[in-house]
């Protein structure tokens, strides 16, 4: 392809990652729990962007399955499932306490994101091959890192869980700019993986909520050694 | 000299845009916004009615007040048509005072007329008046840093801080304006204008309880052309950050190019129309969110102040 | 073919199990039966052939992937039919039957499905996913008892797990671009040919995405903290599973990386990644060991310990360390199982798990007593137990490679732990029992069965290793050493 387009292509792409960056972001401090849900949507929604981005520039038919699969089983399938595992009460709810404040967690992930950034770069060097590595591969360490630090600064299991997908998703993310041609086998199972990894878990949680009368899994820290 | 003149002449018909149709602008916010809550809603020409009657009104002022109270609403009036001098509101060439000073002064220049505000709503000895008007510095002081790290990412990113030259730099092709480090710029700065403009999520502009207000109980002391001007002078500022919003970072497209008035004024409705439709999605992200509680706000604003950072530091590594 | 039987029989018998209730546990240990006696003819086979392909490529088997194939089968038989009486005995113990009882059975089939699927699928990412199956499916495994610590425990276990599978994603991924980029074929076998032509860089990230993504599976230290408490509040049947095998599948990963490290002329330091690795979680277990309250915790904390020998095992490099390596995997998932058969009994016998409270186990209940004893001594590796043997070989391996450090450190923990392990237990089998006690309960006739079969290799294992299951673990141990 002609260099102009694929200038272009890389300016799309840079668009959808500054988003998909954002989205995280709003993961790690939105409050409400049905905030949280639409943020991962669109996170999702960028992941399939960027890869229908990335199927147009490469002329590559797996990158546009991949932006098929993602968008129906993380846009559609799982908010369903997850709505339906831990039912819809939940999502009404508000978190009121973080682990630490919303401006100190949001100075850290921008840290992390320099960190994940520079992690990547060496990566980034090895792979001269693939045009699009350098935006996606620290886009996804980003990624990934924010779903970590989800886990880590969140007491309710809804957040975690979240955290936990967009972890999924920066993984992705990082991995279309250089996979373009995973077996179609392994993104189907991928694909039946992500909803049945929510669907469990979403259960999981609603026994937790039906058990300690709470979803708030980091107030649970009753097993330690001498008790 | 033609051209200054014409340059002259295209400055001050910017300064009149923004006076004659900054209250319709606010019209027509409170008429979306009460559409989209499902009622009819006010004409679009109230403002204009509001402000025109209050001019024939007699103006009651404090004996205790000083000449802050009446000289306030003067500033809040002319600070805005000061600003608007300065960015490209009609043409997308630089106008006659078009470097006479940079984004900072236009902040500076927004900052002075809040100033003054705020020493006048503490002048009268309101009770209301100085919680207002300490409540406002609180988002100032938080807000202040985002607004210096919009303008450091923006003249980072178009290598100025003339406004004229951001919105060429911008305009240049679709590339720069799809760059991740812009998308994040203007998340900020829309975050900004929320704050700046007390709408929601920082506060509630159709609030009518003073104990809630943020900005707008700064004006309950004024009456009649006092309360004109600082209405007036309200409209302006939001239709002012909108038009830097739009068309110094956003779309920077659709202004005049050539020297020709027919273009000038074809400017005015293109400009019109997309302030339009972001009044409808400032509408729209309005209706969705909830106000914040006072001591969240800072939260917001922190928000918005990443954002920034990483907008700095996506362009300082150069992603793009 | 043999191979998709071997995943098609238990995912056969959830299915079954979902349908009839009461059939289940039969249904579930003749499946598992199926699969050992499949496992055993594929090994044979594997052991002629050297490897064996199934549906087109889908499935391949090698010798370590074998070795791991009779493990996950051996220990799902035991653990099948410890089921059976163990459940029941803790239904009469809590004088209801657990709600989630009907869930079990098939859980616990597709649980060993996911576990087998691991040696033998042939794409890297199919088999990432079947990791993490393991994780999905035993979560409510973990969470049967359905008490508050329970599910806090599955939480743990599911949260971090996951995310050390999110990062190993990634670190599968960047490898697989590497084996693409050299023109090979995404499994092991192309791993290892594609390996020196690998940029080190890729190669490297991927490695330490998978070391971190794959360590927090199988327990490694800094990223342990999940595993002690999924491993006490787990039913003890499953416990042998997560102890036993399905850190191991973790680990398997990791190991199976270490060919295609050491085979890279780019990568000089392959061994003291492996090495550092290893040499902290065994140091850090060993003395978490010391301190720990509850016997079945002290079995989870020697897993993370027995996790981290494997490695540094590995690390030492040479043939020898190898077959210490593979022969140290093999007879911890056979110790390890039969460690939480004895103390799932033993906590039945004595109401409890705490270690402070129970004593008198010898006099309460000889038999399991004698269990929780042997089964100690061969977890901490006293001859003449099957770890006592592999220890030994990597330790001299170690010695005779000249990492006189790292096998020094080693001695060390492995010491301390010994001692230490040997402490804890001992005195709840020999300490003065509390004069009043609780009438013992009558202990499962099918677990005590399947107890002993459990205990029947680690002591045979200890003196003589059959010519042909040797055969397999020299194949294995090669494998490891990057010479198919």
């Amino acid at each position: 392809m002609s260099p102009h387009a694929l200038e272009l292509a890389r300016a799309f792409d840079g668009f959808f990652a500054a988003l998909f960056v954002l989205a995280g972001l709003g993961v790690i401090v939105a409050r409400q729990m049905r905030g949280t849900l639409y943020l991962f949507m669109s996170h999702a929604l960028m992941l399939s962007a960027s890869a229908v981005v990335l199927a147009v520039a490469l002329h590559s038919t797996h990158l546009a399955w991949v932006a098929l699969i993602t968008f129906s089983t993380k846009v559609v399938a799982v908010p369903l499932v997850l709505v339906w595992a831990t039912g819809a009460k939940v999502y009404g709810r508000r978190e009121v306490d973080h682990v630490l404040s919303v401006p100190l967690s949001l100075l850290i992930a921008a840290g992390l994101a320099f960190a994940a950034w520079i992690v990547s770069q060496p990566l980034v060097h090895a792979i001269p091959a693939r045009p699009f590595a350098a935006i996606n591969l620290p886009t996804g360490l980003i990624a990934i890192f924010f779903g970590a630090f989800t886990v880590a600064v969140r007491r309710e299991g809804v957040a975690q869980l979240m955290g936990l997908l967009i972890m999924e998703s920066g993984a992705f993310f990082a991995s279309i700019s250089i996979v373009h041609d995973l077996t179609i086998i392994a993104e189907i199972a991928a694909a039946v993986d992500v909803p049945i990894a929510a669907l469990v878990i979403g259960l999981l949680l609603r026994s937790i909520g039906a058990v300690t009368g709470s979803t708030r899994v980091g107030h649970m820290a009753t097993l330690h050694e001498r008790r | 000299m033609p051209d200054l003149v014409h340059h002259l002449l295209a400055n001050l018909l910017q300064a009149a845009f923004l006076v004659f149709f900054s209250p319709l602008v606010s019209g027509v916010l409170a008429r979306i916004e009460e559409m989209l809550q499902g009622k009819h809603g006010p004409s679009i020409f109230q403002p204009y009615r509001d402000i025109a009657k209050l001019f024939t009104k007699e103006e009651l002022i404090s004996e205790d007040s000083s000449w802050v109270f009446r000289f306030a609403p003067r500033i809040q009036f002319v600070m805005p048509i000061f600003v608007v001098l300065l960015v490209p509101a009609l043409t997308a060439y630089p106008l006659f005072f078009a470097f006479m000073g940079d984004m900072v002064a236009a902040g500076f220049f927004l900052a002075l007329g809040g100033f003054f505000v705020a020493l006048a709503a503490m002048d009268t000895g309101n009770v209301y008046g100085p919680v207002g008007a300490s409540r406002t510095r609180m988002v100032g002081f938080l807000s202040e840093p985002v607004f210096i790290m919009v303008f450091f990412s923006v003249s980072y990113i178009a290598n100025s801080t003339i406004p004229y030259a951001v919105n060429a730099a911008f305009s240049a092709s679709w590339a720069s304006s799809l760059e991740p480090a812009h998308l994040l710029v203007l998340v900020a700065f829309f975050m900004l204008i929320l704050a700046e403009n007390d709408r929601i999520p920082v506060d509630n502009a159709a609030g009518k309880t003073e104990i809630a207000m943020i900005g707008h109980s700064k004006n309950l002391e004024y009456s009649g052309p006092g309360a004109a001007l600082m209405k007036w002078g309200g409209s302006m500022k939001l239709m002012l950050l909108a038009i830097i919003f739009l068309n110094v970072l956003l779309t920077p497209w659709g202004l005049a190019t050539t020297m020709a008035w027919s273009n000038i004024f074809l400017a005015i409705p293109l400009v019109l129309a997309k302030i339009l439709v972001f009044l409808v999605v400032l509408a729209t992200v309005e209706m969705s969110l909830a106000k914040l509680r006072l001591f969240r706000i800072s939260e917001f604003l922190a928000t918005a102040f990443v954002i920034c950072v990483f907008a700095m530091s996506v362009r300082l590594v150069g992603l793009s | 073919m043999i191979l998709p039987l071997i995943l098609i029989l238990p995912i056969g018998a959830a299915l079954l199990t979902v349908a009839g209730r009461r059939a289940a546990p039969w249904v579930t240990l003749a499946s598992a039966l199926a699969v050992l006696g499949l496992a055993v003819v594929a090994a044979r086979d594997v052991m002629a052939a050297g490897t064996l392909v199934g549906a087109h490529g889908g499935f391949t088997l090698d010798a370590l992937g074998a070795l791991y194939l009779l493990l996950v089968a051996f220990v799902g038989v035991t653990a099948s039919l410890y089921s059976i009486g163990y459940l029941e005995a803790r239904h009469r113990e809590a004088g209801r039957v657990a709600p989630r009882y009907r869930q079990y059975y098939p859980l616990f089939n597709l649980f060993l499905a996911s576990m087998l699927a691991v040696p033998l699928l042939t794409n890297l990412a199919v088999m990432w996913i079947a990791i993490e199956l393991t994780t999905i499916f035993s979560a409510f495994l973990v969470a049967y008892e359905d008490r508050a610590e329970a599910l806090e425990a599955a939480w743990k276990y599911v949260a971090l797990t996951t995310m050390g599978a999110m990062i190993a994603l990634l670190g599968i991924l960047v490898i697989y671009y590497g084996v693409h980029h050299a023109g090979q074929p995404p499994s092991w076998a192309g791993l290892v040919a594609a390996a020196p032509h690998i940029p080190p860089a890729v190669l490297l990230t991927g490695f330490v995405l998978a070391l971190v993504g794959f360590g927090a599976k199988a327990g490694l230290v800094p990223m342990h903290t999940w595993l002690p408490d999924a491993h006490s509040q787990a039913p003890a049947s499953v416990c042998a599973l997560l102890s036993g095998v399905e850190t191991s599948a973790a680990l398997y990963m990791i190991l199976r990386l270490y060919p295609a490290l050491a085979r890279n002329p780019g990568i000089p330091d392959a061994n003291a990644w492996y090495l550092v690795a290893g040499l902290i979680s065994v140091g850090a277990a060993a003395f978490l060991i010391l301190q720990v309250t509850d016997f079945k915790r002290l079995f989870a904390y020697s897993t993370v310990e027995h996790m981290g020998i494997i490695l540094t095992a590995c690390g030492l490099g040479t043939p020898a360390a190898h077959l210490g390596t593979v022969y140290q995997l093999f007879a911890h998932a056979l110790t390890k199982s039969f460690c939480f058969y004895a103390a799932g009994l033993a906590a039945i016998t004595l109401g409890t798990q705490r270690i402070r409270g129970s004593s008198g186990l010898l006099g309460s209940s000889p038999l399991v007593g004698w269990a929780l004893l042997l089964g100690a001594l061969a977890i901490a590796g006293a001859p003449p137990f099957a770890i006592f043997i592999s220890e030994f070989q990597i330790l001299r391996a170690g010695f005779g490679a000249g990492e006189y450090l790292a096998t020094g450190l080693l001695t060390v923990f492995i010491v301390v732990a010994f001692i230490a392990i040997v402490y804890q237990i001992g005195g709840i089998v020999f300490r003065q029992p509390a004069p009043e006690r609780a009438p013992a309960h009558p202990l499962p006739v099918s677990s005590v069965f399947a107890m002993a079969i459990a205990f029947l290799p680690l002591l045979v294992f200890g003196f003589y290793l059959p010519p042909p299951l040797l055969r397999l673990v020299h194949q294995a141990a090669a494998l490891l050493g990057g010479t198919p």
